[in-house]
């Protein structure tokens, strides 16, 4: 597959905005350590989910009290 | 007023404090920006990556910037829609479950502005993810295809906004009266299993707030009866002022559920 | 003294389940009432519905303040296990709580200082709830129950989570705060009770079942006697035979309830005396508010 028809200048603001909800997710879960669940996990969701991972975290993964 | 300010403080830091306020929008943007991108370079990509016999000539329908911009709320209609209700059916029933509620209800304040709170603030949080993510496929749009009448567009987020609202009132006034999983169930049923049904079964009145999405798609037709989306959306904004209404009485009434 | 509640056959019912029983009583102004009895006794029901977090089936709450409209602007309530907005500092909670009770901003700020520093947890007022041990987060709680200075505070077990040095300290603090309100606090440790309170109230499967100050209860319960023990049995027996009382004997000792026709100290140390008996103690007893409370609560 040729990867430059793909254009990556305009789909570089959807990376980003990736890599942010990753990071902030990422920083989350570490500063944390309060999952449901292992917390490693969730670092492996997060990272290597693309997109739904950190929101999945989000939604789920954040233990409240 | 000096309590409804006190409280929505304690929302708005709380949706800052979990990153509500950073994913819920980058969500709706991703999805924004994803719809007209793909939609521009499918074709190339698909023959690009090939496997499609050299007689067979696919023909790809010629879409205008309205159709993409409106093929948008097909993907908010669901994904959008659960991550709205995931995101916001603990606002009360957690509350009320992990006992952070009993040391509000204890005070001198009013069940009306305690679910106000929630609702301007769920409101904020969700309709600006959903405005931005708007904004980011108008200008792709405007990049990849045509760019969209300014008024016809507005009026087209202003319509779908209304549906937005209703979604976030049933998902608020439901966490007053269910507990969490119940919540999530209910609307879901209620707000993207239904209208689905809906569309296959056909439906023979032409009013409803679930048709508002479907309808907000009018502003870009010119020369067409709107007498509909009026209806529907006056009887929309009727429905969240009721259901607001059934909130503030079912979050008093179920203030003594609160785990003590 | 004045009147602070008047509660009259206050009931709670859960489907066929009485939790409080036509509870009545009422609290004056200024003093501390420990609410005790055995688990399921109806503590919680009770105050709960103090608090107005829980609608009583039936009876009647007043307040001696009847111009107020809203009677939980009166109260400040602390629970038995509190829970707080983990993502809030203290300083933000507190001044939160002290605004919804109808401070100002900058006079809610400064309360909310204030009362942080009393309760002993000044110096960690602008970290997170969630990094709170537990200990930090029962004087946070006190903190929200008192910060508006409420005329009535109700404290459901507000000691037993704590280690003993953390219960010698707040209990401090609560004898201090008696000074500017009125208390009405539950507990099962009997200790704390003995140390700060004026007026004993006894739950018992929804009912009131003692109601009075500790001298009042303790009088009531007491079952005074003197206890002798003596230095070998042989010197136990001998004295036995000498007296015509009616005794319990145990071991080395013996023990006889005051309330029979002349025993008194005095009589039982010359007769002691006169006969030579050795003895290691002679000691007169009352029952403990522990033993007061295995009567009461087992009857």
């Amino acid at each position: 597959m040729d990867l430059s028809i793909i254009p990556w200048r305009l789909i570089l603001p959807v990376l980003v905005l990736q890599l942010i909800l990753m990071f902030v997710a990422l920083v989350d879960v570490i500063r944390h350590q309060r999952t449901k669940g292992p917390f490693v996990i969730w670092i492996f969701i997060i990272i290597f989910v693309n997109v739904l991972g950190p929101i999945i975290y989000f939604v789920f993964g954040r233990r409240q009290q | 007023m000096r309590e409804l300010g006190v409280l929505m403080k304690k929302e708005l830091r709380e949706h800052i404090r979990n990153y509500k306020v950073l994913w819920i929008p980058i969500v709706f943007i991703i999805f924004g920006i994803l719809q007209p991108v793909s939609n521009h370079f499918l074709p190339e990509i698909m023959q690009s990556v090939g496997n499609m016999p050299d007689d067979v000539e696919f023909v790809w329908p010629e879409l205008s910037g309205e159709d993409i911009f409106y093929s948008l709320v097909g993907q908010y209609q669901i994904v959008g829609i659960l991550v709205i209700i995931l995101a916001f059916m603990g606002s009360i029933a957690g509350e009320r479950k992990n006992g952070t509620a009993t040391l509000i209800y204890i005070r001198p304040m009013s069940f009306r502005n305690y679910f106000l709170s929630k609702w301007l603030v769920v409101n904020g949080v969700v309709l600006s993810s959903v405005w931005l993510g708007f904004f980011a496929a108008w200008y792709y749009i405007a990049i990849l295809y045509n760019n969209l009448n300014t008024k016809d567009a507005i009026a087209f987020i202003c319509t779908y906004s209304l549906w937005i609202v209703f979604v976030v009132t049933i998902v608020l006034a439901l966490s007053t009266m269910l507990p969490t999983g119940g919540v999530a169930a209910t609307a879901i049923l209620i707000t993207i299993v239904y209208p689905v049904i809906e569309s296959i079964i056909g439906a023979y009145w032409t009013v409803s707030p679930w048709k508002l999405s479907s309808y907000a798609n009018d502003w870009f037709i010119h020369d067409i009866d709107r007498m509909n989306l009026y209806k529907s959306a006056v009887l929309t904004v009727i429905a969240i002022v009721f259901l607001i209404i059934v909130g503030i009485s079912m979050s008093r009434r179920n203030a003594s559920k609160t785990t003590i | 003294m004045n009147t602070v509640l008047d509660v009259q056959k206050l009931t709670k019912k859960y489907g066929d389940y009485l939790a409080t029983d036509k509870v009545t009583f009422n609290i004056a102004e200024h003093t501390s009432t420990a609410l005790i009895g055995p688990n399921g006794a109806g503590k919680t029901t009770t105050l709960s519905m103090l608090a107005g977090l829980v609608t009583p089936t039936n009876g009647s709450i007043q307040f001696q303040d009847h111009s107020v409209k809203d009677i939980r602007s009166l109260i400040g309530f602390l629970p038995q296990y509190p829970k707080f907005f983990h993502w809030l500092s203290a300083l933000e909670y507190t001044e939160m709580a002290a605004r919804l009770n109808g401070l100002e901003t900058k006079n809610a700020v400064m309360e909310a200082k204030k009362t942080l520093e009393f309760v002993g947890i000044g110096n960690v007022m602008k970290k997170k709830i969630g990094t709170f041990s537990g200990g930090m987060k029962q004087r946070l709680g006190l903190a929200q129950a008192i910060v508006h200075q409420p005329k009535l505070l109700l404290l459901d077990e507000p000691v037993s989570a704590l280690d003993p040095v953390g219960r010698r300290q707040v209990m401090e603090l609560l004898k201090e705060l008696q000074q500017k309100t009125t208390i009405l606090y539950s507990t099962h440790i009997l200790n704390d009770a003995e140390q700060m309170t004026d007026q004993l109230l006894f739950l018992r499967n929804g009912k009131l079942v003692e109601n009075g100050s500790l001298d009042e209860v303790r009088n009531r319960y007491a079952n005074p006697r003197i206890v002798i023990e003596f230095e070998s049995i042989e010197e136990r027996k001998r004295f036995e035979s000498l007296i015509t009382w009616e005794v319990t004997s145990k071991d080395l000792s013996i023990s006889l309830a005051v309330d029979q026709p002349n025993v008194s100290m005095h009589q039982v140390l010359t007769i002691l005396q006169s006969n030579n008996c050795s003895v290691r103690k002679v000691e007169h007893q009352t029952a403990s508010l522990e033993e007061i409370f295995m009567k009461v609560a087992v009857i």
